[in-house]
């Protein structure tokens, strides 16, 4: 059984046929799943950019399970291993794939994305190079926030954030705590996060006691990102990982006139092993992030999506299976 | 005390005095300090930012306040050196940096000194330019030219470097094709210089079928012409896709609109960057999210830094030829001064106006 998006505003618990097992493929019981934000939007609009559901599609990609079956060639997992699934399947083919920017795949196929079908379900079927083994002190929801942990894993990276770095954050949703975690992670010496915009540029880079050199903006919008290129110092970066309004009115020539690069970000590429050990060694802790559970019936999966799009108090809603 | 002739004629320069008005007047010279050279100027060309200061006293935050000599992209002869100065004597042909840094703010001491909060640059107010039969200049800034080269090429130099350290920023070389968004003076050097860097194929795109004539005689693998309506982006992007034959890795947008910008994020493929140079209007609306979200980078690029020994070089070995981009000259009168300007300010025919002195 899988949670199904069936139309505006609509999921339904229904039967969710698995494709047959390849040979490097695995079978998993999923145990915990996240909601995200893109997923509540899908369930709210029915699509997010240029992505459009058609069909009545699985929703969830936050996810980790316990291996149930694996194909013929799999020899890094067995039955009964704990795991946290890459969404992202790539072709392997295409010059991005091949140049190591995987990410980027123009033939991607994601986990409820559409049309392809996500991961709140009992069971998926997911290639065994994309499910990672949890350390033993690791547990599966914490697992299943590798996902969201990914992509500011990969923000820092291209960010290059280090002991050199101090670091502002636009936007303090969930989005903004978990990359100040991995702000923190990097070695970034100081973090200052910004929620509401501030008046003056100036307050911001006081809080700071020092100059910005990379800010990410986490929210999107013209007034985030215009603070962001007016407070990071000349030659720093600009992240911009939030995904708002498709056109921006931003001020892009005083920006690049300092060299203030604008460096854009789509999801992450070689990351879980990173948020493992990050995870493992509790350099950082996400299980404050959790603030709601849900179990796996209709009557919970809608309530979980109300609370999730409610906001407020709702950092990450997780799903126990 | 200098080593050398001195000069006893009164020093002029070209000055600007108000709006759209400039003058032939007497520029005292500053003494020379132990690091520093006296320079007659020989050749200096017209940058659309002096073109700017002339008809509105001002570019971006820099404002004319007072009188300011006018001028930057120069090359002359060495007349004087001052008494520490030991890698240059009088007599030698040399290109000058404008700009002259503090060496003591961090982006200086972390090498990005075209960053420097106390930046010191010829005709950016109220620092005084170099459009003057001399200047006296710190001597590291001053290049000597190699016996084939000339004093012009010397002063094309300037305008290079920045299509230089674009192309250095934008990291171009055998397997990035290159899109390059106007085919202004700063568009035509960044053909050169990106052939230079290795790019393999080279997109040019302009408003004006003479511009691009031009660009395909400098080398331009294919010329694309477009139109200022936004509209028109997805046909256009369809024809620089047909004269590219191949995924644009980076494009250099050289006039700084709207519509370039956008353009020129939507055209460069994922992973791709596209290098602000053309410093057009304040605030621009683009389409930023789609292009993140193909984590196209966005490369902001300000003058240079450390390029005038490239540039020699390339010239000096022929890789690159900015002879032909030098379409006017002009002598250093009151009449041709404002003549000069009036020239490059029409655009047209006209991409580098060059004074000889």
């Amino acid at each position: 059984m899988a949670a199904w998006l069936v139309g505006l505003n609509t999921l339904k618990i229904q039967p969710f046929k698995l494709p047959p097992l390849g040979p490097h493929d695995v079978r998993v019981r999923m145990k915990a799943v996240g909601i995200c934000g893109s997923d509540v939007h899908y369930l709210k609009t029915m699509r997010c950019a240029d992505f459009v559901v058609k069909e009545p599609m699985v929703i969830g990609h936050e996810c980790a399970g316990i291996i149930e079956e694996i194909g013929s060639e799999v020899k890094h997992l067995v039955p009964g291993d704990r795991v946290a699934l890459e969404p992202g399947i790539s072709c392997w083919r295409c010059d991005l794939c091949k140049e190591g920017r995987y990410n980027l795949c123009p033939e991607m196929k994601f986990f409820a994305t559409p049309p392809v079908h996500g991961s709140l379900a009992h069971q998926v079927v997911h290639p065994a190079d994309l499910c990672f083994k949890l350390p033993d002190n690791v547990s599966l929801e914490e697992g299943a926030m590798c996902e969201p942990l990914s992509v500011w894993v990969h923000t820092c990276r291209r960010a290059n954030i280090g002991p050199e770095t101090n670091v502002l954050v636009m936007g303090a949703g969930p989005i903004g705590l978990v990359t100040m975690m991995a702000a923190r992670a990097f070695g970034a010496p100081r973090i200052v996060i910004v929620d509401d915009v501030p008046k003056e540029v100036e307050k911001v880079c006081k809080v700071m006691e020092a100059r910005v050199d990379v800010s990410f903006d986490c929210a999107g919008f013209n007034k985030t990102m215009k603070t962001a290129l007016s407070a990071t110092r000349a030659g720093g970066k600009v992240c911009l990982v939030g995904m708002g309004h498709n056109e921006m009115t931003v001020p892009l020539t005083p920006a690049a006139a300092r060299e203030v690069d604008v460096i854009g970000i789509f999801r992450y590429r070689n990351a879980w092993p990173l948020c493992f050990e990050f995870l493992r060694s509790g350099k950082i802790d996400l299980k404050p992030l959790i603030t709601h559970r849900f179990g796996f019936s209709r009557k919970e999966v809608e309530e979980a999506f109300e609370t999730s799009a409610g906001g407020g108090s709702a950092i990450k809603v997780m799903f126990n299976l | 005390m200098g080593k050398g002739g001195e000069s006893h004629e009164e020093n002029m320069a070209a000055w600007l005095v108000g709006i759209n008005t400039l003058r032939i007047q007497p520029f005292k010279l500053p003494p020379l300090g132990p690091h520093d050279v006296k320079v007659r100027m020989k050749a200096v060309g017209i940058c659309g930012s002096d073109v700017h200061f002339l008809k509105t006293l001002r570019l971006a935050d820099f404002i004319v306040k007072e009188p300011m000599v006018i001028g930057h992209e120069c090359a002359g002869i060495i007349e004087e050196v001052g008494s520490e100065v030991k890698n240059l004597v009088p007599g030698d042909r040399v290109a000058l940096e404008p700009g002259i840094s503090c060496w003591r703010c961090n982006p200086c001491k972390e090498g990005r000194y075209n960053l420097c909060d106390e930046m010191k640059f010829f005709a950016t107010p109220p620092v005084h330019g170099s459009l003057a039969r001399q200047v006296v200049h710190p001597a590291d800034l001053c290049f000597k030219l190699p016996d084939n080269l000339s004093l012009e090429e010397g002063a094309m130099c300037e305008p290079l470097s920045v299509a230089v350290h674009a192309c250095r920023r934008a990291d171009i070389g055998p397997e990035t094709n290159v899109l390059i968004m106007g085919a202004g003076p700063i568009g035509l050097v960044t053909i050169l210089a990106a052939r230079a860097f290795g790019a393999p194929r080279i997109v040019i795109v302009d408003v004006d079928d003479h511009r691009l004539s031009v660009a395909k005689d400098l080398g331009a693998d294919g010329v694309v012409k477009v139109s200022t309506n936004m509209q028109d982006i997805p046909e256009e992007i369809e024809r620089i896709s047909k004269a590219m034959g191949a995924a644009v890795h980076v494009s250099f947008d050289c006039a700084g609109f709207n519509k370039t910008m956008s353009t020129a994020l939507t055209a460069t493929r994922a992973g791709g960057r596209v290098c602000l140079v053309g410093l057009g209007h304040n605030e621009m609306t683009v389409p930023l999210t789609p292009a993140a979200a193909r984590e196209v980078d966005i490369i902001g690029i300000f003058r240079y830094k450390n390029t005038w020994p490239l540039c020699i070089e390339l010239l000096r070995s022929g890789k690159i030829n900015v002879k032909p981009l030098i379409t006017h000259r002009f002598g250093f009168s009151q009449e041709e001064v404002e003549e000069a300007f009036e020239t490059s300010a029409r655009g047209g025919n006209a991409i580098k106006v060059m004074f000889n002195l």
